[in-house]
């Protein structure tokens, strides 16, 4: 074996090897030692990951030579390791939080062993999936990784809302598998190769290739959450345990992305229609995954609709690539992949920093709708600092990580018009403009989030509020990549350069990434922070000197204001969730007695889901009826079976015997 | 680099100290208008310093999120003037795609503000804040359909280069310059919060925007909420004036010439419109702002299909 000679490559056998040897950890009989024992081991073997990936070609100046490994199965190339980064990185904190997240599970009598098999073998397939030069390799840990999270996902199986929820997770994964086979079936009977690298498709040749396309932005699409295939994001993210929620947002919808680059590396260059494809339905996931976001009440449900919102801006950024690959222009093409590819890593940061934190306080509230909570900033200073952290940084705010990847992402709609001239100036508007309004309305979406839970005062009295060092460490570990991300971009923006020159391009290599003037961000963040320190300390001085005291908010002369009164997120939200009204199914319940006494009324709002609402629920609604017409052939006796079977058989072969 | 870091410095000096005066002359005129004499010229100033030595008083239920938003909101507005070329002056911050960045550092200040509001957990100001999420919304799209379109069809896209490139030798690109300007115009309105969006003199919570969400603020956090706010007009302004630099022949003196005449003028005009226009019930709002964005869109396909 050639291969375990290389250092960074045994290590990396080693981190698989540590990662599994977690599993027997679990067999310790007291629950918390084995939780954390085993916690303990598997994040020595992310982090020893964690180091073989930064030892590897990507992290440094040479070239990524694309090994394979294992007689062809395993090919670490720019992508894999990109995403095997993303991977690591995001299960330690996830881990981290866990340790703290499933005691509270082990506090009310349940055990999480089962879960945490699961999850050990989830983290391990994925990162298999990624690796993956094999086709039934790759299938394989895909089924697994989808298998592992379902289980994992049913932990409180009893509740209803589990059950209906992971349903929703376990069909689509179904459908995806199948897609997933025929277009893997067509990509071999293409090639007569079962092995990724071999994948070398041209468009210019037939219906196939276009339909390979077509279903891998399918099949994967239903993975990554793209509309009109995002319905069983909101209902599964919510009812899973939430350091598997944390990590399906963070990492499990980002293979959907991993396979469409994939493909795209098989099928290079694509022409200029797929790149429109991806623009246009990443725009209405961007618009209308926020958009119903902030419809919602429940903090997981809203985080999950926001995946879909950052899935768009990647799928946005994916599209301009197309474009420019189209168009065999390196530098759109290097500027639309980069923003997507470090999207994709800046939302596997701050979504996880999300839902830990979402965790965190469902753990100690036992409720997840947020029009109850207010007033946790007082309780939970930190955590709420790490949340708003997170919460600047998802709505793309500066001096934040997910400015950088928009700024990108912006970047690259200036270089498609000034590259394309013609009309294409006032399309990438239009797509500007699109983006801006998404971020428009996620500033929205994330100052309800964060004013309605962490600010004012409480709705509902909190008795006890614990968080432990876990949560800190890994909320404060995601925090500061994603305030690093911002103010000191270079390095990520240069490893991102490096994945998409080392095959993605089908010209020259572009500096056109790392030719942003990224100098100029760090400089200006700084003297902003700087400058907002300054006045913070001149401020303290002079409250000092003039003095400063605190009093009871203004009510217009009332003085008797109650918790209730105070502004709530559906109130926040109810100008703005007016306007799509049909699309977001947004119903307002109000009951105002005529009498002139004040009586109780009451009043309530709520979204539901366009497509699961008016596609998925009728059709399926529709395919049972249809089950039910022919439920005449249901019977109890056996033979009629046997008569059935006999009777397709018989078939069968009497058209083969005619057809021969 | 020396002469042209001087010049940026000094440009940011002069946004940060006669952006009140601005202000000042604004409500003069609008006093003027009306028949009333109005408060002196410097008025802003002296309210200003009289904040400054006034006792801070922060809402029992507030948190340090109330505490740290004035600043963020000032150290933005200061970062976004810094981005805006004052007569034929070079900014000092100005690199290829500051575009974006002056609008998402203006994002920057209304995340704060608006959590700032929400943190007194008084409903006086939730719906200050909430107002001011959605029409910020609908105020996005009106400056990437203006000084976007600009950018995308001269090609360039640091704000400096973008108002350098506009040049007047087309008629066609003339129209759309100037339909351009209004829109910008009835941005700036709604985003300084002036009439007939929000009027910044009444103190009657229900009706107000950016007002009602400052309301449980005293002291230095008034202090440089108002400053903030004065800046933000000065910029806004700044974006309108910056459209007249093309008839000043590219020359330093004639471009700072037109910076007064300029800022003048657009007193007068917001004095105007401030008195002969009354503010538009809330519900309307949003469809003034859809009707600028309109005129945006209109005015670029115009041109577009014309040129």
């Amino acid at each position: 074996m050639n291969d375990l000679a290389d250092p960074g490559y045994s290590l990396f056998i080693v981190a698989f090897a540590i990662q599994l040897l977690a599993i027997v950890f679990l067999s310790i009989r007291n629950e918390r030692t084995a939780l954390f024992s085993s916690s303990i081991v598997l994040v020595i073997g992310l982090i020893l990951g964690l180091i073989s990936t930064f030892s590897s070609a990507l992290f440094s100046s040479v070239e990524i030579p694309g090994r394979t490994f294992f007689s062809n199965w395993i090919r670490l190339d720019g992508l894999s390791i990109y995403f095997i980064f993303i991977i690591q990185l995001v299960a330690i904190p996830t881990t981290v939080s866990g340790i703290s997240y499933l005691n509270h599970y082990i506090d009310q009598k349940r055990s999480v062993k089962s879960f945490f098999i699961f999850y050990i073998i989830l983290l391990i397939s994925t990162q298999f999936v990624v690796i993956a030069n094999q086709t039934i390799f790759f299938l394989v840990s895909w089924e697994v990784m989808s298998m592992s999270a379902y289980l994992a996902m049913i932990l409180e199986r009893e509740k209803e809302e589990v059950q209906r929820g992971s349903f929703y997770y376990f069909a689509a994964s179904h459908v995806l598998i199948f897609i997933l086979y025929i277009m893997f079936f067509l990509l071999h009977h293409q090639t007569g190769s079962w092995y990724f690298s071999d994948y070398h498709l041209s468009f210019s040749s037939g219906i196939v290739v276009p339909l390979i396309f077509i279903l891998s932005l399918i099949g994967f699409g239903i993975k990554a959450g793209f509309i009109p295939f995002h319905f069983w994001l909101p209902q599964a993210h919510p009812i899973a345990p939430t350091v598997l929620s944390a990590f399906l947002s963070g990492v499990i919808i980002k293979m959907g992305i991993y396979g469409i680059f994939r493909t795209f590396l098989f099928l290079k260059p694509v022409p200029e229609w797929c790149g429109w494809l991806l623009l246009i339905v990443g725009m209405i996931s961007a618009i209308f995954g926020v958009w119903y976001a902030l419809a919602q009440h429940d903090i997981k449900r809203l985080l999950a609709y926001h995946s879909v919102e950052n899935i768009g801006i990647i799928g946005i950024g994916i599209g301009i690539g197309f474009i420019g690959s189209a168009n065999n222009l390196s530098s759109v093409q290097v500027l639309g992949f980069g923003g997507a590819l470090l999207h994709t890593l800046n939302h596997a940061i701050f979504k996880s920093l999300l839902f830990i934190g979402s965790g965190v306080i469902y753990r100690n509230l036992g409720i997840r709708n947020i029009e109850l909570m207010g007033g946790l900033i007082h309780r939970a200073k930190y955590i709420a600092l790490f949340f708003l952290a997170g919460s600047v940084a998802i709505s793309g705010i500066p001096p934040f990580n997910g400015f950088i990847s928009e700024f990108i992402v912006y970047t690259g709609f200036f270089k498609t018009a000034n590259e394309l001239k013609n009309y294409y100036p006032i399309l990438m508007l239009m797509f500007v403009v699109g983006l801006a309004f998404v971020g428009g309305l996620a500033v929205g979406c994330f100052t309800k989030v964060n004013s309605v839970i962490f600010l004012g005062s409480e709705r509902r009295e909190v008795k006890r509020f614990h968080s432990s060092i876990y949560d800190y460490v890994s909320l404060g570990f995601l925090s500061l990549l994603c305030i690093l991300i911002g103010f000191y971009p270079q390095p990520f923006v240069g490893v991102v350069n490096k994945v998409i020159s080392s095959g993605f391009l089908n010209g020259n290599s572009s500096s056109a990434l790392i030719n942003i003037d990224w100098h100029y961000f760090t400089l200006i963040f700084s003297s902003l922070a700087i400058g907002i320190i300054l006045l913070y300390l001149l401020k303290l001085k002079l409250e000092k000197k003039y003095g400063r005291r605190t009093s009871a908010a203004w009510g217009c002369g009332y003085e008797n204001l109650t918790p209730r009164m105070q502004y709530s997120a559906s109130s926040f939200a109810d100008e703005l969730n007016t306007i799509p009204k049909t699309i977001l199914v947004y119903q307002k319940e109000v009951e105002i007695s005529d009498s002139p006494y004040p009586v109780s009324s009451g009043f309530e709002s709520h979204s539901k889901d366009f497509v699961d609402y008016k596609i998925v629920l009728p059709l399926f609604n529709f395919l049972r009826s249809l089950a039910a017409r022919i439920g005449f052939l249901s019977q109890t006796d056996i033979r009629y079976y046997i008569a059935f079977i006999l009777i397709i058989i018989s078939i069968y072969g009497l058209i083969a015997f005619l057809w021969v | 680099m020396g002469l042209t870091f001087l010049q940026g410095i000094i440009s940011i000096i002069v946004i940060m100290a006669l952006a009140p005066l601005f202000a000042g002359m604004v409500n003069k005129q609008k006093a003027i208008l009306t028949g009333r004499i109005g408060a002196p010229v410097l008025q802003p100033y002296y309210e200003l310093i009289r904040l400054f030595k006034k006792e801070t008083i922060n809402a029992g239920t507030s948190s340090f999120i109330s505490r740290i938003s004035p600043l963020i909101n000032l150290v933005s507005m200061i970062v976004a003037a810094a981005m805006l070329p004052v007569g034929f002056w070079k900014p000092i911050i100005s690199f290829n795609g500051d575009i974006i960045l002056f609008a998402y550092i203006l994002g920057l200040a209304r995340f704060f503000q608006i959590l700032a509001a929400m943190d007194i957990g008084s409903s006086f100001e939730g719906m200050g804040a909430a107002r001011e999420a959605t029409f910020a919304l609908f105020a996005e799209p009106i400056f990437f359909f203006t000084i976007g379109s600009i950018s995308f069809i001269s090609g360039y896209n640091s704000l400096f280069d973008i108002y350098h490139s506009i040049q007047l030798n087309n008629v066609s690109y003339e129209v759309f310059i100037i339909v351009c300007s209004i829109s910008v115009f009835m941005l700036a309105v709604t985003e300084c919060s002036r009439m007939p969006v929000d009027d910044p003199n009444t103190h009657l919570e229900l009706t107000m925007i950016h007002e009602v969400m400052i309301l449980d603020n005293s002291g230095i956090d008034l202090f440089l909420y108002q400053y903030s706010s004065y800046i933000k007009l000065f910029i806004y302004a700044l974006l309108e004036i910056s459209f007249f630099y093309p008839f000043s022949q590219k020359s330093n003196s004639v471009g700072i010439l037109i910076f007064i005449t300029g800022s003048v003028a657009l007193t007068f005009v917001l004095g105007i419109v401030e008195t002969i226009t009354s503010r538009y019930r809330m519900k309307n709002i949003p469809q003034y702002l859809l009707f600028a964005t309109a005129i945006g869109i209109l005015n670029l396909l115009i041109y577009t299909f014309t040129k």
